[in-house]
C-alpha cells in the first residue's frame, strides 16, 4: 500500500461476502482499500453456512478464493476486532478512528494449537452459538482467516493464563495487549455490517429457551456442517437423539411488527435447503413446515418444488403461534391450518426457528448514517456513504455479490 | 366460490373501529393467540377474511363472532397490528343494528352524531310525562325525607295504583317491552341463521322450552356468572375486575327492581304505606346500595381500564364501547347521587339528578338491543347455540 494512501482510499466496514467482494473489486481497480471487521476472522455469516445458495456450495468453496485474492493484492489492509469509534470529515476527506480490541495473541502465532491443548477453561463457541464448548484459547474455526488463535481473556484464571503463556513456543502469547484506537484518512466508507440472527429469546409466544429441541435456522447450519459441533450430524441438542420429526417454524420475527416488520427473504429457501440436509441423513423423517406465505424467488421457484413434492413433508398454512416442551425431550407446535381452519397441535422432536436477519449495525445514527424504519443502511454515494449487502436489505448472497459490486464501483468514483 | 364483496359492510366495518381489518395477512396467530378459540373450529382469522371480503351473512351467521369476549390477547399477538379483537367488536356492533328492530332506532345507536336523538328521546318524553302528571312541584324538605322521590310525577290517593309507580310503570315497561320484543325477534332470527349456517339440513328433533332452557340456556348462564372464559384472557385480565362486580351489580338491582316493582305495583294495590322509599336497613335496601358502589366501582374500573388500552394503542376508540360505559356510569352515578341528596336532603337539587337518572335508566333499557349492552343477550344465546351444536340434536351419536 502507498504512503499516499487517503487520497482515494476505501473503508469496507465488515469483512463477510459482501465485504470480501466490495473490498476486492475496489482493490484491484487500483485503490487502496482497509477492510476491517469486529470478529477474530473474515468470512461472516457464509463462513458459519452448511452450504450457501445459489448452487449449495460449501463455504470454502466461495471464501477461500477470495481469501486468496486477499493476501495476494498488495492494496488491501486488513483489521479483525477492530470495530469503526467515529467518522468525521466528508466525502473524499474522512477520518474514521477505529478500535482493535486486544486479541492477547501476536502475529508470531503459527496455530499450532498448543496453546488450546494446555489452556484449562473453557467458554461457548460462539461460532456454534454456544452449542459446545471450547478452550478459552482458541481458532474461530478450521478455516480462519487470518489463521491466528484467540485468547478470551476474561474467561481464564491467572493459572491458567500462565499455562497458555508458557505452552506457546513463539513468544505469540500477550497478555497485556491493550486495545488500541487509531485513525485513517479515506475518501469513502462502504458499510457491508450484515446481520445478526433475530433474538430468537424475544419471540415469546415461541418459547425458545424451554426447551433445547427447539433451534434457530442458522444453529441447524452448524449441526449440518461437518465442522460443527456434532461433525455434520444433525442431532437434537440436550440428548443427542437422531430426531424422527421435524418442525419449521417460518416467519420467526420477521413480518411481525412487534419484532421486524420486514420479510427476512432467505428464511423461506434457508428451510427448503435445511430440508436436503434432514433428506440426506434421514430419508424417513417427518418434515412440518409452518408458514404464512413461501416466499422463493425466481429461479428459487424449482428448488421448492422439489421439496414440495417430498411426501414426508407437509406444508402447512398457518403461523405457529405457541410451542410447547414435551417430557420426552420433543416439543408440541400449534397453528392453525387456514386451508382446513383446523387447529393444528404437531408433536416434533426437533422444531426449528427460521429466525430473519436483524442489521448488524447498532448505532448507525450516531456515525451519521441514515438508517431505514427496518435498522437497515440507506446508501448515500452523495455523502460517500455506501451500503452493500444485508446492511442494505435482507438479501440472499447472490445479491449481496451484486451490491458488493455496485458499492464498490460508486466508491472508486469518490475523492479521486 | 363466487364472493360478492358489501362494501357498505366493509365501510361499517371501518366505522365501528375495525379500520385495521385490512392490515391482516391471516398468518392465523391470533387463532392460536385467543385462549377461547377450539380446535376444530378457531377463530378470529376466519372471521378477519370473512370480513375482508365482506361477506357479512356468514359472520351474521357466526357464533364465533359473539363468543369472542374481546380480551385482547389476538390484538396483542397480532404481527401486523390488525387488531381482530377490534374487529369482531365492530362485526358485533354490525350485527346489533342488522338484527335490531326497529331498524330506525337501531341505526340511531350507531353514531356519536346521533347522541343528541338518543338523549333527547328518553329526556323528552319523560319531560312530557312529568307536565301531563302535573307533579310539577318539588316538595320541602321534610317531606322530601318521608316521600323521596316517590311523589316525582305527583300524588294521588287514588288506592290502587300510585301515581308515581303508574308512570314510572308507563315509561319503562315501553321500554323494556320494545327492547324484549326486538330482542325476541332478533335473536329467533340469528339461531335460525346459525343452524342454516351449520350446514346440516333441517333440524329433526327441537328441544322443548323447558329442556332448552335446562341443556343449553342454564350451563351458558352459570357460566357466565362465573367468568371462567373472561379468567381465559392474559393480555387484559383486569378487566375481569371491573366486569364482574359491574355483572353482579346488574343482578342485584335486577333483584332490588323485582321486589320493589312487587311490593310498590302489587302489594301497593292493597296496603298503599308499601310505597315510599324502602327503610335503609332493609337488606333489599342493602343490597341495592351495595349494588349501587359496586356499579359505580366496576364501571370505573373499566372505563379507566378502556382508557389505558387506548392510551397504550391496543384498542380504538369507538362510539360503540363508550356509549355503553357513558349510560352505565350514567345510571350509576345518577343513582347513587339522587339516593344521597334525599338523604341530606336537598329536593331541588335531587329532583334534577332524579330525573336524569330516569332518562339514563330509560337510555339503558330502550337502547339494550343495539347498542353493546345486547351482548348480554347475543353471547348468552351464542354460547348456548355452542353447547346446542354439539348436542345429540345437530350431531348424530351414532352416525360421528
Amino acid at each position: 500500500m502507498s504512503d499516499t494512501a487517503g487520497n482515494g482510499a476505501v473503508l469496507v466496514v465488515g469483512g463477510g461476502i459482501s465485504g470480501l467482494t466490495a473490498a476486492l473489486e475496489a482493490a484491484e481497480v487500483g485503490k487502496d482499500v482497509y477492510l476491517i471487521d469486529k470478529n477474530p476472522y473474515f468470512g461472516g455469516r457464509v463462513a458459519q453456512l452448511n452450504q450457501y445458495f445459489p448452487k449449495l456450495c460449501p463455504p470454502t468453496c466461495g471464501l477461500e478464493i477470495n481469501f486468496k485474492r486477499i493476501k495476494d493484492n498488495r492494496g488491501i489492509r486488513t483489521y479483525t476486532m477492530t470495530t469503526v469509534k467515529s467518522v468525521s470529515g466528508g466525502p473524499g476527506n474522512f477520518q474514521v478512528e477505529l478500535e482493535t480490541a486486544p486479541r492477547y495473541i501476536n502475529s508470531n502465532c503459527t496455530a499450532c494449537g498448543d496453546c488450546a491443548a494446555a489452556c484449562t477453561d473453557e467458554i461457548d463457541d460462539p461460532f456454534n452459538f454456544g452449542m459446545r464448548k471450547i478452550k478459552a484459547a482458541y481458532l474461530p474455526h478450521e478455516m480462519a482467516f487470518p489463521r491466528r488463535y484467540v485468547l478470551d481473556k476474561e474467561a481464564c484464571s491467572a493459572e491458567c493464563l500462565e499455562a497458555v503463556k508458557a505452552a506457546c513456543k513463539y513468544d505469540a502469547v500477550d497478555t497485556e495487549m491493550q486495545s488500541k484506537t487509531f485513525t485513517l484518512n479515506v475518501s469513502a466508507i462502504i458499510w457491508s455490517t450484515g446481520w445478526n440472527p433475530y433474538d430468537a429469546e424475544k419471540i415469546e409466544n415461541l418459547k425458545f429457551n424451554s426447551s433445547p429441541a427447539i433451534i434457530t435456522n442458522m444453529m441447524m447450519e452448524r449441526l449440518a456442517a461437518d465442522n460443527g459441533p456434532t461433525a455434520g450430524k444433525i442431532l437434537r441438542p440436550g440428548d443427542d437423539k437422531e430426531p424422527e420429526s421435524f418442525a419449521f417454524v417460518q416467519c420467526a420475527g420477521s413480518r411481525d411488527e412487534n419484532h421486524m416488520e420486514h420479510c427476512s427473504y432467505i428464511c423461506c429457501m434457508a428451510t427448503f435447503k435445511q430440508i436436503s440436509y434432514i433428506r440426506e441423513q434421514y430419508p424417513e423423517a417427518k418434515i412440518y413446515v409452518f408458514y404464512i406465505d413461501l416466499r422463493t424467488p425466481g429461479k428459487y421457484e424449482s428448488f421448492r418444488e422439489k421439496f414440495t413434492a417430498d411426501e414426508n413433508t407437509t406444508f402447512i398454512k398457518g403461523k405457529v403461534a405457541d410451542i410447547v416442551a414435551e417430557g420426552d425431550g420433543g416439543v408440541t407446535v400449534i397453528a392453525e391450518d387456514t386451508l382446513t381452519a383446523n387447529k393444528v397441535q404437531q408433536k416434533v422432536d426437533m422444531c426449528v426457528l427460521a429466525t430473519g436477519m436483524k442489521p448488524a449495525m447498532a448505532q448507525g445514527q450516531e456515525l451519521g448514517l441514515t438508517i431505514d424504519g427496518n435498522g437497515f443502511i440507506v446508501s448515500e454515494p452523495e455523502k460517500g456513504m455506501i451500503s452493500a449487502g444485508c446492511a442494505k436489505a435482507a438479501v440472499d448472497v447472490y445479491t449481496s455479490g451484486q451490491s458488493s459490486t455496485a458499492a464498490a464501483l460508486k466508491a472508486i468514483q469518490i475523492g479521486r | 366460490m363466487n364472493v360478492q364483496p358489501d362494501f357498505n359492510f366493509i365501510k361499517a366495518m371501518k366505522e365501528a373501529g375495525g379500520d385495521t381489518l385490512k392490515q391482516c395477512y391471516q398468518c392465523a396467530t391470533c387463532s392460536v393467540a385467543c385462549p377461547l378459540s377450539k380446535d376444530g373450529d378457531p377463530f378470529p382469522r376466519r372471521e378477519m377474511i370473512l370480513a375482508q371480503w365482506g361477506m357479512k351473512e356468514k359472520l351474521l351467521a357466526d357464533p364465533n363472532v359473539f363468543l369472542c369476549h374481546h380480551c385482547g390477547d389476538c390484538s396483542d399477538a397480532c404481527p401486523r397490528g390488525a387488531k381482530p379483537g377490534d374487529v369482531l367488536g365492530a362485526i358485533r356492533a354490525y350485527a346489533y343494528q342488522h338484527y335490531g328492530w326497529p331498524s330506525g332506532l337501531a341505526k340511531l345507536c350507531s353514531s356519536a352524531k346521533n347522541l343528541p336523538m338518543l338523549i333527547g328521546i328518553p329526556a323528552v318524553t319523560i319531560f312530557v310525562l312529568w307536565l301531563i302528571s302535573g307533579g310539577m312541584h318539588i316538595p320541602a324538605g321534610e317531606k322530601f325525607a318521608h316521600v323521596g322521590y316517590t311523589h316525582f310525577f305527583g300524588h294521588w290517593d287514588f288506592r290502587l295504583l300510585s301515581k308515581n309507580v303508574l308512570f314510572i310503570d308507563i315509561i319503562m315497561l315501553s321500554a323494556v317491552g320494545i327492547a324484549a320484543f326486538s330482542l325476541y325477534k332478533a335473536i329467533s332470527s340469528m339461531w335460525k341463521k346459525m343452524e342454516e349456517n351449520l350446514g346440516i339440513g333441517e333440524v329433526l328433533y327441537r328441544p322443548s322450552v323447558s329442556l332448552f332452557i335446562k341443556d343449553f340456556l342454564w350451563p351458558s348462564l352459570k357460566e357466565i356468572v362465573s367468568h371462567n372464559r373472561f379468567r381465559e384472557c392474559t393480555v387484559n385480565v383486569d378487566r375481569v375486575r371491573g366486569h364482574l362486580p359491574l355483572m353482579l351489580a346488574f343482578i342485584g338491582l335486577f333483584i332490588v327492581t323485582i321486589y320493589s316493582a312487587f311490593t310498590q305495583d302489587v302489594i301497593g294495590i292493597f296496603i298503599p304505606s308499601m310505597h315510599g322509599p324502602i327503610s335503609m336497613w332493609n337488606p333489599i335496601k342493602l343490597l341495592a346500595n351495595v349494588s349501587a358502589v359496586a356499579m359505580i366501582v366496576g364501571i370505573g374500573i373499566l372505563w379507566m381500564n378502556r382508557t389505558k388500552m387506548e392510551a397504550e394503542g391496543k384498542a380504538s376508540n369507538t362510539f360503540y364501547d363508550w356509549f355503553l360505559i357513558w349510560m352505565i356510569a350514567g345510571v350509576g352515578v345518577t343513582g347513587l347521587a339522587a339516593e344521597l341528596l334525599r338523604l341530606v336532603g336537598i329536593p331541588s337539587l335531587g329532583y334534577v339528578v332524579y330525573y336524569l337518572h330516569l332518562v339514563s335508566v330509560m337510555m339503558l333499557f330502550l337502547y339494550l338491543p343495539y347498542t353493546k349492552f345486547a351482548h348480554i343477550v347475543f353471547r348468552t344465546f351464542a354460547m348456548a347455540f355452542e353447547r346446542f351444536r354439539e348436542s345429540a340434536y345437530v350431531k348424530d351419536p351414532l352416525n360421528d
